[in-house]
């Protein structure tokens, strides 16, 4: 099933200019999508639009369509795309419903919302756990998780719903080196899944790393679109507020020194 | 020109959470620290301990030589001024002048020196154009370099960042070097608490590295991201730079900033 | 005249040794009322009108029997029911309480909000307080005399608020995404146990309200 921006504008409620212009964009089935840029480009922005959040609960006016396999989402209301579309945020803490007792509990939180029978909610909560490696974690208390955990427990949380898509919006931004990697890696263990994700993040490494495809935002329009080692590699992601990937610098630095990049890159492979 | 030591500094939360245990570290004026470790490693409950909010379950805290325990926080704040990760958390005022006006008003600038001091913050962190405006409408990256603008006006001898970076795009980081650069250029001292190794091996003449309440190594990028040290890097969970680890791998010894390997790939 | 105070005590004491929270109860209850016993005591012990029995005499003021009577009676009374609610709070799981009443038809919306209001509270104080830390570190006096620490309330109480709304928009829309506002019933992972033996109890209990009122009325206990 593929996710279609056509031709999007939003404009917040109450705000001067819109915050998307004229977005067209396709997340397909089994793609990861990487989303760069300044800060305040859009990109939230857009993960709100691509997820229905927006205009349904943060306001405002959407102009063009949003389809999801082909057809436009623009009647269906929020619970009906939240089995469908699934966005997870940076903030560990404020995405934990905080009601629940156990990881099992949350993660089977957005299945028993959606009225669900018992035994598929058993059965998707247990395999959500185990996509993303976390069943020691079922028994425990979400609040007593480290930042990285609680995210591997939100993300779960979306994924109990067999969602067609995920949406994550800087989940490694509030989180230290260790869940960095924790969550890093579960992204990659999901990609390779077949999942199919909008991954924003400053970190280029980790979109290096994971996406098939990255688009560069630039004051709410669509700057650069391209297979990710083309994208991360192009010398103008500095003017659009993004920095490069480790490796993409130190080759630029290399070749600006009248040095061989390939070397530089048989010792990475080697790291 | 402020000098800071800890000596034997522990630190207990309730009865039971030993979030510092015996540290001992020395600060000269003007220096430049980065200070790492994972989140409950005791960065933060230390830095803290720099400006009185917390107070030594043991040892003791001195700051120019006199013991922290006979200031107050408010007298503390003239020497040691912190920026918090959450910009959120302090955030109150109405427009981003009056909200950098704060801390240095606190101080007892006024008229014409509390404007200077409003003035030169906030330029320097690219807010120059924003005095108006209200935090809010700003992002929560520019609320951040806000933040940062409002300590700054307060023209400490210390000058304390928690995670100065995280959250910022290209420009932010690099409007957060050059306010490093500069307060270092003026005399200050300047801590951040960082998770970007890259970041702080390019921007740190020092490196302190923490696990569990205890300081684990201390020297500079070039001894800290070696690879003698890497077995007790990896051990709280933190990664050397690539550089660092192309540099090795190369041969070349330690370069722990991507300028460092260059010039070792070129001078080999 | 002890009557109805000694059923309902037994109708807590039983229960509570049953669920082996005696002990906590008696501590509980007792505490509770400790500071309402003891002027409820002098007052009536001293100074009961229709006092005849002498007690105790100290200097013009006399202890009376019938007043130790009255005192004791009242409470008793307290106790009863002071044990009565803390027995509730001390057997009762907010979350089971919470399921059960979902699982009876109360929605599911208004069920999160009497869990998530119990979080509510010490979340704000945990938030306080670190703002409170942000803003003495720009100098703000928390030390020093009132009328600045009267001055130090907008920089402390604005932020909270602020916060706070920030953070209900983001808890919101992460409830949304997890189809929290589906109307109609969520499907429930486990409802408290319930037997034939609890509810023939509840509605022994409902019957005998009506009863023992109008036991009381009729002046049949006293």
């Amino acid at each position: 099933m593929t996710l279609t921006l056509e031709k999007v504008s939003y404009r917040y409620a109450g705000a001067a200019t819109p915050s998307l212009r004229d977005i067209d964009i396709a997340l397909r089935d089994g793609e990861v999508l990487g989303l760069v840029g300044a800060s305040e480009s859009g990109k939230t922005t857009l993960c709100l639009v691509a997820s229905g959040l927006a205009p349904r609960t943060v306001g405002g006016r959407l102009t063009g369509r949003v389809l999801l396999d082909g057809k436009d989402i623009e009647a269906a209301r929020i619970h009906e795309l939240a089995g469908r579309i699934g966005i997870a945020f940076q903030n560990p803490a404020t995405q934990r419903s905080g009601v629940t007792e156990t990881v099992f509990e949350e993660v089977a939180f957005g299945p028993m919302n959606l009225g669900q029978p018992l035994d598929e909610i058993l059965e998707r909560t247990s395999s959500a756990l185990r996509a993303l490696r976390i069943e020691e974690l079922a028994p425990r208390d979400p609040g007593q998780l480290s930042g990285g955990q609680q995210q591997l427990v939100a993300i779960a949380g979306l994924l109990a719903m067999a969602p067609s898509h995920l949406v994550l919006d800087e989940p490694t931004a509030q989180l230290d080196p260790a869940g960095t990697t924790l969550v890093g890696d579960a992204i990659a263990q999901l990609a390779l899944d077949g999942t199919s994700i909008l991954l924003v993040e400053h970190k280029t490494d980790l979109l290096a790393r994971v996406c098939s495809r990255v688009i560069a935002l630039e004051a709410g329009r669509v700057a650069m679109e391209g297979a990710a080692p083309d994208v991360l590699s192009d010398p103008r992601l500095g003017q659009l507020g993004v920095a490069e990937p480790a490796l993409v610098r130190l080759r630029r630095m290399a070749e600006g020194a009248g040095l061989d990049p390939a070397r530089l890159e048989r010792a990475e492979a080697s790291v | 020109m402020v000098d800071l030591a800890v000596e034997g500094l522990s630190h207990v939360y309730g009865r039971e959470v030993r979030a510092l245990q015996g540290v001992d570290l020395r600060i000269a004026s003007g220096e430049r620290v980065a200070l790492v470790g994972q989140n409950g490693s005791g960065k933060t409950t230390l830095v803290r301990h720099l400006n009185g909010l917390l107070r030594p379950s043991s040892g003791r805290v001195l700051v120019d030589g006199v013991d922290a325990a006979r200031l107050t926080v408010a007298q503390m704040a003239r020497r040691v001024g912190l920026v918090f990760q959450d910009p959120d958390q302090q955030i109150f005022a109405a427009s981003v002048r009056s909200e950098v006006e704060f801390g240095p008003r606190n101080l007892g600038l006024r008229g014409g020196s509390l404007r200077q001091a409003v003035d030169e913050a906030l330029d320097a962190v690219g807010l120059g154009t924003e005095a108006r405006t209200n935090p809010y409408d700003l992002g929560s990256a520019r609320r951040k370099l806000l933040a940062l603008a409002s300590v700054l006006a307060m023209r400490t001898p210390v000058l304390v960042l928690d995670e100065p970076t995280t959250g910022q795009d290209l420009r932010g980081v690099e409007r957060v070097r050059s306010v490093i650069e500069s307060a270092s250029s003026a005399g200050r001292t300047v801590i951040a608490i960082s998770h970007d190794m890259r970041f702080v091996a390019e921007s740190f003449a020092r490196v302190v590295v923490m696990h569990a309440g205890r300081i684990v190594l201390d020297g500079p990028p070039e001894s800290v991201f070696a690879a003698p040290a890497w077995d007790r890097l990896r051990a709280t969970y933190l990664e050397p730079p690539l550089a660092a680890l192309i540099g090795e791998s190369l041969g070349l010894g330690s370069t722990p900033t991507d300028e460092a390997l260059i010039y070792a790939i070129s001078s080999s | 005249m002890l009557g109805p105070a000694i059923l309902v005590l037994i109708a807590v004491v039983i229960p509570a040794l049953v669920a082996g929270v005696l002990s906590r109860l008696l501590r509980t209850s007792l505490l509770l009322t400790l500071p309402i016993a003891v002027s409820v005591l002098l007052v009536n012990v001293f100074f009961f009108p229709g006092g005849r029995t002498e007690l105790l005499r100290i200097g013009p003021i006399v202890a009376t029997a019938e007043g130790l009577g009255f005192a004791i009676e009242i409470l008793a009374r307290i106790l009863a029911i002071s044990g009565a609610i803390t027995l509730f709070y001390l057997v009762t799981r907010p979350a089971e309480l919470v399921l059960d009443l979902e699982r009876r038809g109360v929605s599911p919306q208004l069920g999160f909000v009497a869990n998530a209001s119990v979080q509510t509270v010490p979340a704000m104080v945990e938030r306080a307080g670190a703002i409170t830390a942000a803003q003495r570190a720009r100098g703000l006096d928390t030390e020093g005399s009132v009328w600045r620490r009267a001055r130090g309330i907008v920089p402390i109480v604005g932020p909270v608020i602020l916060g706070s709304i920030a953070e209900v928009e983001e808890r919101t829309m992460a409830l949304e995404a997890r189809g929290f506002t589906r109307p109609g019933r969520r499907t429930l992972l486990w409802a408290p146990d319930d037997s034939g033996l609890q509810r023939l109890a509840r509605w022994f209990l409902l019957l005998a309200l009506p009863v023992l009122a109008a036991a009381r009325a009729t002046g049949w206990l006293s």
